[in-house]
C-alpha cells in the first residue's frame, strides 16, 4: 500500500511543488495549509509521516504547536520539520519536542525526497528484528545501519537521522578524521559549519545524557572531528 | 579659556565690593577728619576768646614782655654795651638775632613794676620750658633736655655760658654749664665775702614781688649741693653772708668747665630774674663778669617770662582724650600746656595682621597725622596779640573708628567674595565635571565601527540635563536605525527563501517532467544555476546573524591556542597549495577562555581575506604572542595596504571594499560580513579586532586580542 505523507505549509506553491514531487517518488499525499485544518485531519486518520513547516500563517510557531498534538496522538510518527529559517535555536526546540529530523526549506527535493525515503527504511527496520549484518560496534557503541538506531552501553540514544548519519561516518573509521564537508555529504544536507557544530554538541548532549564521560567525539581543531576508542 | 577660568574671572568681579568699600571708608574718614578740624579750630578760637585780655594768666605778673603786634616785625637796635652779646636763638620760633635792647651804654635802669608792656623783646629775658620732672639736683644736666634751640648763651671775650631755665609746679629751676678752662673754687672754710678767697660765683638776681632787687650768690666750696647765700648788712654795718635755704644748687666740674644745677621758687621772684658768672681765674683774683644782670649792682635787666601757674590748670578744665592744648607767647615760647594725647579712650587700636595689612593699602599719607588749630590771644583792645592757643588732636579717635569699620567691611566683604569665588569656581567645576562627563560618554556610545553602547540615563532638570537626554534620544534613534540595518541582511535573506524555494522547487519538479524538450533543457539548467547563486548569497547574508546566535549559544571552555593556531595553519597549506604558511608561536602554552570552534571560524575568515587580497606564491603569516593580560594573534599578508579612511570600518557589517580579483575565481559572494563576523568573535573573546598596513605600505595586518583568563 502507498504510504501516506502530509505535508503542512502554507505557502501553496511550495505546497504544491513538494506534492508533486512526493507524489512522482509514489507516496499518497496530503497537504494542509494552516495547523487547524491538518489537525482536524489527522485527529480523523493519521498519516505515515509528516513533514510540517514551523511557521504556519499567523502562527510563527505554530508548526512546533501541530507537532506536539501530532505526537500526543503517535509517539512514533515520524516528522520533519522544514523551516526557511535556519536559526539553531528552532532546531534545539524541535529536536526536543520529538521531530526526527530538521531541513531547512533551501534543500534541494531530491534530498528531501531522499529523507523521507530514509525514515520510512528507519521505520521499517525498527519493526523488524534486527539484522547483524548491518550493525557496527566500537567499544560500548553499536550501530545499526538498517535500523538507523544507536545504542551505547546497551541503552538507546535516540539520535536524529541527520545526527545518525554523522555518528555513523565518523564511528565507521575510528580514528580518522572527518571535516565539516564530509560530514555534511554523509548527513546529505546542505548545512553551514555552524549547523554542524550544533549537531555535533547535540549528540555530545545525548550521549552524555546516558554516560557522562562520554567523549569518543573528538574535535580536531581547523580539520574536522573523529571518532575514538 | 576652560568654563572654571571663566567663572573665575567673573568672581573676581565681586572684588568690586571691597574695593567701593574703601572707598566709602576713605572719603568717610575724610569728612570725619574735616569736621573735627572744623570743630577743633571752633574749640580753639573759642578758648583763645575766653583767653583775651588774660595776660594775668599768662604771665605770672600780669604783664606782657613778649609782644607781637598782629603785624608786628622785631626792630633791632644796636647796642654798644659791654656786657650784652650776641645770643644765639633760644626758641625755634624766635625770629631774633642779635638784637640787644639798650642804646645806652649801660642798660636802662629798671623800670617799674606798673609799666606797661614794651614793644620788643629783651636779649635779657630767660623763658624757661615746661618741665615734666623736677630735675635732680646734682649738677648733672642728665634731666634737662638737650634740644639745641632752647639753650642761650652768653658770652664775654673768650668766655661763654648756656643757661636752661625750666619750671614746674611752683620752682623755677635751671642749668647753667659754663665754659672755664679754669674752675676756681672759694677757699674752703673762708668767709664766703672774704675777697682774697673767692673763686668762681654765680650771681642770682631777681625783682621780687614786691619789686624790691635781690640778689644771691652760689658759693663753691667744692663740687655737691650748695645753699645760696644772700648779703645783708650786719649791726655793725659789716657785710654778711647769709644763708638763703630756699634757694640751692649743685656745682659739677666738668670737661668744658663746670656745671651749675639751681632751684629758685617762682614766688621770691618777680618779673625780673638775671644770672652772672663771675669768671676767675685765682681766687681773689677780678672777675670777668658776664650774664644777665648789671655788674656793678647786679641789677635785674631781663624777664622770666612764665605764665601764671593758674594757667595749667585753666587749660586742665578743657582737656579731652586726645587733645593737647598749649599756650605760647607770640614768639612761640611755651607758655603753658595740658596734654591729653596720648589718652583715646575710644577703642582700642586694631593690632591684627589682617588690620595692618588693610592700612597699608587704604591709608593715605597724612591720614594718620594729629590736627593742629592755633588761635592768637588778643588784649583786651583786640590790638596786640598777646599769646597763642594750639590745640593738638590726635588723629587716632576717629581713625580708629575708621580702621574697625574697615576692618570689620573688608573682612565681611572679602569674605563673601571669596566665598562666592569658591562657589562659582566649584560650580563651574562641577558644570565641568558634568559636561566632561557628557563628552565622554557621548563619545564611547559611538564606537569607531558605529556600534552604539548605552548611554547614561539623567534626570538633571537644567540645560546640560537636556543636552544629555538629547543625546540619549539620538544615540537611541541611531542605534534602532544601525540595528536595523544589521538585521537588514538576515531579514532579508528570511524573506527571500519563500520565494527562492518556490522557484527551486518548481524547477526540481521541471526536471523530473519526462517531456521536457530538449532544446529546453538548456534553459532549465541556467535557471537552475542562477537559483543556486541565489541560494548561495542568501546563505551568505544570513552568515552574520547564524554567528551571532552561534555565539551567544557557545559554551566556554579553556583551551591552549598554540596547537589550535599550528594545526589551522596545517589545514590551510592543505586547503590554499599557491600561498605558503608561515607561523610564529610562543614556546609555552597560552590559555584562554572561550569557544575554539569560534575561534576557528574567525582565523577561517581571516585567512580567506588574507589569501584574497595578496598574489600567487605570496607567505602569509600566523603570529601568536602574549602581551601583559591579552594573547595577541596577527595575520600579515603582503599585498596591497590598506586605506587610511577604511581603517575603522572595515569591521563593520556590510562593509565592502574587496577588489575585483579576477585571478581568483571564487564565485562566493562577499558581502564584507567576514571581518564583521572576525570583531563579533573577537568581542566574545573578551578582546577587539584591528587592521593596519604593513610597515612600507608592503599589505596587511589583522590584529586579534583575546583576552586572558
Amino acid at each position: 500500500m502507498k504510504r501516506q505523507v502530509a505535508i503542512v505549509e502554507d505557502e501553496p506553491a511550495i505546497r504544491d511543488n513538494y506534492a508533486a514531487a512526493f507524489t512522482r517518488e509514489g507516496y499518497v499525499v496530503r497537504a494542509y495549509g494552516n495547523r487547524k485544518q491538518a489537525m482536524a485531519a489527522f485527529a480523523a486518520r493519521l498519516p505515515d509521516l509528516a513533514v510540517i513547516d514551523i511557521s504556519l500563517e499567523e502562527e510563527p510557531e505554530g508548526g512546533f504547536e501541530l507537532c506536539r498534538q501530532l505526537r500526543a496522538l503517535s509517539p512514533e510518527l515520524p516528522i520533519i520539520f522544514l523551516t526557511a529559517r535556519d536559526s539553531e535555536l528552532d532546531a534545539v526546540s524541535g529536536l526536543r519536542l520529538g521531530a526526527d529530523d530538521f531541513l531547512t526549506k533551501d534543500l534541494s527535493l531530491a534530498h528531501l525526497i531522499a529523507r523521507v525515503n530514509a525514515l520510512f527504511r528507519r521505520v521499517d527496520a525498527l519493526r523488524k528484528p534486527s539484522e547483524t549484518s548491518q550493525v557496527i560496534r566500537r567499544g560500548p557503541l553499536t550501530l545499526d545501519g538498517e535500523r538507523m538506531q544507536v545504542e551505547w552501553e546497551g541503552q538507546v540514544v535516540l539520535l536524529s537521522l541527520t545526527e545518525f548519519w554523522i555518528v555513523h561516518a565518523l564511528a565507521r573509521n575510528p580514528g580518522h578524521v572527518k571535516n565539516r564537508q564530509q560530514l555534511m555529504d554523509a548527513a546529505n544536507v546542505v548545512l553551514d559549519d555552524n549547523t554542524i557544530t550544533s549537531h555535533v554538541k547535540r549528540i555530545r548532549r545525548k550521549f552524555q545524557s546516558i554516560d557522562p564521560t562520554f567523549d569518543a567525539v573528538q574535535t580536531v581543531y581547523g580539520m574536522g572531528y573523529r571518532w575514538v576508542e | 579659556m576652560s568654563l572654571r577660568l571663566k567663572l573665575l574671572l567673573l568672581g573676581l568681579l565681586t572684588l568690586v565690593l571691597p574695593w567701593g568699600g574703601c572707598r566709602y571708608a576713605r572719603q568717610m574718614e575724610a569728612a570725619l577728619r574735616e569736621g573735627e578740624l572744623n570743630s577743633l579750630q571752633a574749640v580753639t578760637q573759642t578758648m583763645a576768646a575766653s583767653l583775651q585780655g588774660r595776660t594775668d594768666l599768662l604771665y605770672r605778673e600780669g604783664k606782657n614782655h613778649d609782644v607781637a603786634q598782629a603785624t608786628a616785625t622785631i626792630t633791632a637796635q644796636a647796642t654798644s654795651d659791654p656786657q650784652t652779646a650776641t645770643s644765639e636763638a633760644p626758641t625755634s620760633a624766635t625770629a631774633a638775632t642779635s638784637t640787644p635792647v639798650s642804646s645806652a651804654s649801660e642798660p636802662q635802669p629798671a623800670p617799674s613794676d606798673d609799666e606797661p608792656a614794651r614793644s620788643q623783646p629783651s636779649p635779657y629775658d630767660l623763658t624757661p620750658i615746661m618741665l615734666r620732672a623736677p630735675p635732680f639736683l646734682d649738677g648733672y644736666g642728665d634731666e634737662w633736655p638737650r634740644t639745641p634751640g632752647i639753650w642761650r648763651y652768653f658770652t664775654r671775650d673768650k668766655h661763654r655760658f648756656g643757661i636752661l631755665t625750666g619750671v614746674y609746679e611752683r620752682m623755677l629751676y635751671g642749668l647753667i654749664e659754663v665754659e672755664d678752662d679754669h674752675l676756681v673754687f672759694d677757699a674752703p672754710g673762708t668767709n664766703p665775702l672774704e675777697p682774697s678767697g673767692i673763686g668762681d660765683r654765680v650771681w642770682l638776681g631777681m625783682r621780687d614781688p614786691q619789686g624790691v632787687e635781690r640778689q644771691f650768690f652760689l658759693p663753691a666750696p667744692g663740687a655737691g649741693v650748695v645753699t645760696a647765700r644772700r648779703i645783708e648788712t650786719g649791726e655793725y654795718g659789716q657785710q654778711l653772708a647769709v644763708d638763703e635755704p630756699r634757694i640751692t644748687g649743685a656745682w659739677q666740674p666738668n670737661a668744658k668747665g663746670y656745671r651749675v644745677e639751681f632751684r629758685v621758687p617762682l614766688s621770691m621772684i618777680g618779673q625780673r630774674f638775671g644770672v652772672l658768672i663771675d669768671e676767675r681765674n685765682e681766687r681773689g683774683a677780678t672777675p670777668i663778669s658776664y650774664g644777665t644782670l648789671y655788674s656793678d649792682d647786679l641789677h635785674t635787666v631781663g624777664h622770666l617770662i612764665v605764665s601764671a601757674p593758674e594757667l595749667t590748670g585753666y587749660l586742665a578744665q578743657f582737656i579731652q582724650p586726645g587733645l593737647r592744648l598749649a599756650v605760647t607767647t607770640a614768639s612761640g615760647s611755651l607758655l603753658a600746656q595740658a596734654d591729653a594725647m596720648g589718652q583715646v579712650a575710644i577703642l582700642r587700636p586694631q593690632r591684627g595682621t589682617l588690620a595692618l595689612f588693610y592700612r597699608r593699602f587704604v591709608d593715605r599719607p597724612g591720614e594718620r597725622t594729629p590736627l593742629v588749630s592755633s588761635a592768637p590771644i588778643y588784649d583786651r583792645d583786640h590790638h596786640n596779640v598777646i599769646g597763642n592757643l594750639t590745640a593738638t588732636e590726635t588723629a587716632d579717635r576717629w581713625t580708629r573708628l575708621r580702621d574697625r569699620a574697615l576692618t570689620e567691611m573688608l573682612n565681611f566683604t572679602i569674605i563673601t567674595s571669596g566665598a562666592a569665588i569658591i562657589a562659582m569656581f566649584a560650580f563651574a567645576a562641577w558644570l565641568a565635571v558634568r559636561l566632561s562627563r557628557l563628552r565622554r560618554a557621548s563619545e564611547s556610545a559611538l564606537t569607531r565601527e558605529g556600534l552604539v553602547t548605552t548611554f547614561p540615563e539623567t534626570e538633571a532638570p537644567d540645560e546640560l540635563g537636556d543636552v544629555a537626554r538629547g543625546f540619549s534620544t539620538l544615540l537611541g534613534r541611531l542605534n534602532e536605525y544601525t540595528g536595523y540595518l544589521r538585521t537588514l541582511a538576515g531579514k532579508l535573506a528570511h524573506e527571500i527563501r519563500t520565494p527562492l524555494t518556490i522557484v527551486r522547487s518548481s524547477l526540481e519538479n521541471l526536471e523530473s517532467e519526462k517531456e521536457v524538450p530538449a532544446s529546453a533543457r538548456i534553459y532549465l539548467e541556467r535557471a537552475r544555476q542562477g537559483s543556486e547563486r541565489l541560494n548561495a548569497i542568501l546563505v551568505a547574508m544570513g552568515a552574520a546573524t547564524r554567528v551571532e546566535e552561534a555565539i551567544s549559544n557557545a559554551e566556554r571552555s579553556r583551551f591552549d591556542l598554540v596547537p589550535l593556531i599550528a594545526s589551522a595553519a596545517d589545514s590551510y597549506r592543505i586547503a590554499f597549495p599557491e600561498r605558503r604558511f608561515a607561523t610564529e608561536l610562543p614556546p609555552e602554552t597560552l590559555m584562554i577562555d572561550g569557544a575554539p570552534d569560534l575561534i576557528m571560524q574567525m582565523l577561517d575568515k581571516l585567512i580567506d581575506n588574507a589569501v584574497d587580497f595578496s598574489p600567487a606564491g605570496a607567505t602569509i603569516t600566523l603570529r601568536l604572542s602574549v602581551d601583559s593580560h591579552l594573547a595577541v594573534l596577527e595575520v600579515d599578508n603582503p599585498g596591497p595596504p590598506i586605506a587610511p579612511k577604511a581603517q575603522g570600518r572595515l569591521f563593520e557589517s556590510l562593509w565592502q571594499s574587496r577588489r575585483d580579483s579576477g585571478g581568483d575565481s571564487d564565485s562566493r559572494p562577499h558581502f564584507g560580513l567576514g571581518l564583521y563576523i572576525v570583531r563579533l568573535i573577537a568581542e566574545f573573546h573578551g578582546g577587539s579586532a584591528s587592521a593596519e598596513s604593513l610597515p612600507g605600505d608592503a599589505g596587511a595586518r589583522f590584529t586579534v586580542r583575546l583576552a586572558r583568563p
